[in-house]
């Protein structure tokens, strides 16, 4: 699948904090990873850790009181940090889109489907006549199995998974490179879901478009995506192909996922691993490495500084100091050499 | 890859809606109210009711000239004339030797006409005097002096002594009294025994009452209406704006908002219309100020409850504009809170009309109004039951239709509703 490798986006030092009654919550921390041309990067973890947060922080669409505190989110070569509004505006649809999480909720309830996809169309190409934008919204809702006859029909009157492949329709339209696919389809049962995985890799290698699925399903990822992210507590804290992190997971995290997914094996006596403790409150996040206080291989240095995401094996990166020198040995080793 | 789709048995889903739903859609706006009950689980008789009563009211209100028998603020009958009463008829009596004569040979300024004190016959002889000064050439004038007698035989002793010309009375009572007055008779009729009379009787200046009712629905719709759709127009924008916006804006005018909507209504509107006077502008004015603040408030609401709505993000994420989020997905998912809103408005400020108008903060005084007029009768409630219970019960007709409206428009619109 990926035979060229060509980074389509780069996300570098991104953070994106919340201002709570609290104080600030930092959703997403200095995260830096590369999303490579015409793949599906699945980004995994548990209910708020942040995984929404950035993929909505990768269209600049947080909300007050979020805010993206920093970073670079580079794509064809230009820093869209430093777009301004109506930049952003065309950027937003054309460039990237974005599935969502919920398809019941995701459609404006008074407009017919067929007004979504000229709308969409004619915010971005204004001299395109409402026909031509009729006849490419119908081509393109063929394609993804929805009949022409259903363009007149006004949401509810559609099922979820149709109402779902409206949505992607609107994420196809406009030829965007990347498409943010926020939990969209964690409300549908699983054959339809099944079905809109199997779509998602049809749509990718019909139209190239390179796919970030945020979930916490780690079955759909296994299924769909070619590489894995796994997100903890607003750190990317391992990246690499979905055949290495489920084969070999590194970091102690996403071993303790892997192993919290329910399986059909599991017999009576063995119960299904609970990782000990709770995800850190992130007004207060713990120093060091934010998944010490929960985890079963905690180092004195743990508690004390930050690991890096460093590339351990190629296309495999890990933010654990179980794979990366520690600074004091380091340090002496330094000290040694002068 | 096309191939493939084909197969897939998706495809099948597509029929999942059942076809009579799909054809509910095809049919026309009239036929989906009277659907509303298969549609929405509405109760169509509801809607059906007011939508009669207020087509009704409408088209009175539009054609006032078309069921109003009478000019309203004119003096068409006997004063406090009871409903259905026909007016009775009215004669001159007149002493024998005096011959032939009629008002015109004794209605100079130097005749003495007599009559019952409080009785109709007092119109009898205005009207009869104003017919003949209408018709009069120029220079000459009928008005004739009015001498009140306490009795019926006071007076005709009086005539029979010759201290007066003339005495006016109605023919049922004279019958067996004129026998013991040989040199009097009858000497012509002043006014003809009526066929019909006023269908909701007449008011202390005789004045059609059922008239003046059709004329008052005029009013009513034109200040009921206006007002709400000033206070409409007015407070739905700030509404919009102030719950999209958000920030200070939004806080200025949701406290200038909140201390309109604490203040008593009616206080509210009688203090703004004794400021700006009389006048069916200023009612209007001063009735729409009451209201700004209820649009306000829900659209607000609604707005802040919509801009959270996930198709208001999506919308965002495909670089829809500001402006368009505002006027294509926030706008029509707001409306029909708006709609239902606007209706039971209706209703209330035609109430508040009145109100005022029965305190006298409102229209000019001779205007057919159903506030004046409720104002004007109730001095009257013991004598003449009619003047204060028509107008009453139109205002209270009014209002609930146009609650009624609302309520059905609430089930047909209801968005919680269309969930199947």
């Amino acid at each position: 699948m990926m035979n060229d490798k060509k980074v389509l986006m780069q996300v570098r030092d991104l953070s994106v904090n919340y201002k709570t009654r609290l104080g600030m919550v930092s959703a997403v921390d200095h995260v830096s990873f590369d999303i490579y041309e015409g793949e599906i990067l699945g980004l995994v973890g548990e209910s708020g850790c942040g995984k929404s947060t950035m993929g909505k922080a990768l269209m600049r669409m947080i909300q007050p009181p979020g805010r993206i505190t920093g970073g670079k989110l580079i794509l064809d070569d230009n820093d869209i940090m430093t777009y301004d509004e109506k930049q952003m505006q065309d950027f937003r649809g054309r460039k990237v889109s974005m599935i969502f999480q919920d398809p019941m909720t995701s459609l404006n309830p008074v407009q017919r489907v067929d007004e979504h996809l000229v709308e969409a169309i004619q915010v971005h190409f204004p001299g395109i006549t409402k026909e031509e934008a009729l006849v490419r919204s119908s081509e393109l809702l063929e394609k993804l199995g929805i009949q022409s006859n259903r363009m007149g029909s006004y949401p509810h009157q559609l099922s979820g998974g149709m109402r779902q492949r409206v949505m992607v329709a609107l994420g196809l339209i406009l030829n965007a490179n990347l498409i943010i696919a926020d939990e969209a389809t964690t409300s549908l049962d699983v054959i339809v879901e099944a079905k809109l995985a199997d779509q998602f890799r049809d749509i990718r290698e019909e139209f190239g478009v390179t796919m970030l699925v945020i979930t916490h399903n780690i079955a759909l990822v296994a299924e769909l995506s070619d590489r894995l992210a796994v997100m903890y507590a607003g750190h990317v804290v391992e990246i690499g192909s979905v055949y290495d992190v489920f084969d070999n997971p590194l970091h102690p995290y996403t071993i303790g996922l892997l192993y919290s997914v329910p399986n059909i094996r599991l017999d009576d006596e063995k119960e299904l691993y609970k990782m000990p403790g709770e995800p850190p409150n992130l007004t207060h996040p713990p120093g060091g490495c934010r998944f010490h206080p929960r985890c079963p291989k905690a180092m004195d240095i743990c508690s004390q500084k930050e690991p890096d995401l460093i590339e351990v094996s190629p296309g495999r990166h890990v933010k654990c100091w179980l794979f990366q020198e520690h600074p004091e040995e380091a340090e002496e080793s330094v000290e040694v050499t002068l | 890859m096309k191939k493939d789709i084909e197969n897939n048995p998706t495809q099948a889903q597509s029929s999942e809606t059942p076809d009579w739903l799909l054809d509910l859609d095809k049919v026309g706006f009239i036929r989906r109210i009277f659907l509303a009950r298969k549609w929405y689980g509405g109760d169509w008789w509801f809607v059906a009711i007011s939508a009669v009563l207020l087509l009704f009211i409408i088209i009175v209100g539009v054609f006032p000239q078309w069921f109003a028998p009478y000019d309203p603020s004119a003096e068409v009958g006997p004063s406090l004339l009871e409903p259905g009463v026909a007016p009775s008829s009215y004669v001159l009596v007149a002493p024998i030797e005096a011959g032939e004569i009629t008002l015109v040979d004794i209605g100079d300024k130097s005749n003495n006409i007599g009559f019952i004190i409080g009785s109709p016959a007092s119109q009898a002889l205005r009207e009869a005097t104003d017919t003949l000064n209408d018709a009069a050439p120029e220079g000459v004038r009928y008005q004739p002096r009015q001498m009140r007698y306490e009795t019926l035989a006071e007076g005709l002793d009086a005539l029979a002594a010759g201290e007066i010309d003339g005495f006016v009375a109605a023919p049922d009572v004279l019958e067996n009294v004129l026998d013991g007055y040989p040199t009097l008779r009858i000497a012509n009729t002043l006014r003809e025994d009526a066929s019909k009379g006023f269908v909701m009787g007449t008011n202390q200046i005789g004045q059609d009452v059922f008239s003046r009712i059709i004329w008052g629905t005029r009013i009513a719709l034109i200040v009921g209406l206006s007002s709400a759709i000033v206070s409409l127009v007015i407070g739905v924008p700030l509404g919009l704006i102030s719950g999209f916006t958000g920030g200070p804006l939004d806080r200025i005018l949701t406290l200038i908002m909140d201390s309109l909507y604490s203040f008593p209504g009616l206080i509210l509107a009688i203090s703004i219309a004794a400021v700006l006077g009389a006048g069916i502008g200023n009612i209007i004015v001063s009735i729409a100020v009451l209201y700004i603040p209820t649009y306000y408030r829900i659209v607000r609401g609604q707005t802040l409850a919509v801009k959270k709505e996930l198709y208001v993000e999506a919308a965002r994420s495909l670089g829809t504009s500001k402006l368009k989020i505002l006027t294509k997905y926030i706008f029509p998912n707001v409306i029909p809170s708006v709609v239902i809103i606007f209706s039971v408005n209706v209703g209330d400020a035609i109430l508040t009309e009145a109100g005022l108008s029965f305190l006298g903060f409102g229209l000019p005084p001779n205007t057919p109004d159903w506030g004046i007029d409720l104002a004007r009768g109730q001095d009257y409630v013991r004598r003449a039951w009619w003047l204060i219970t028509y107008p009453g019960l139109m205002v209270t007709m009014v209002t609930l239709s146009f609650s009624m409206l609302g309520e059905s428009l609430s089930e047909i619109l209801n968005p919680k509703l269309t969930e199947r």
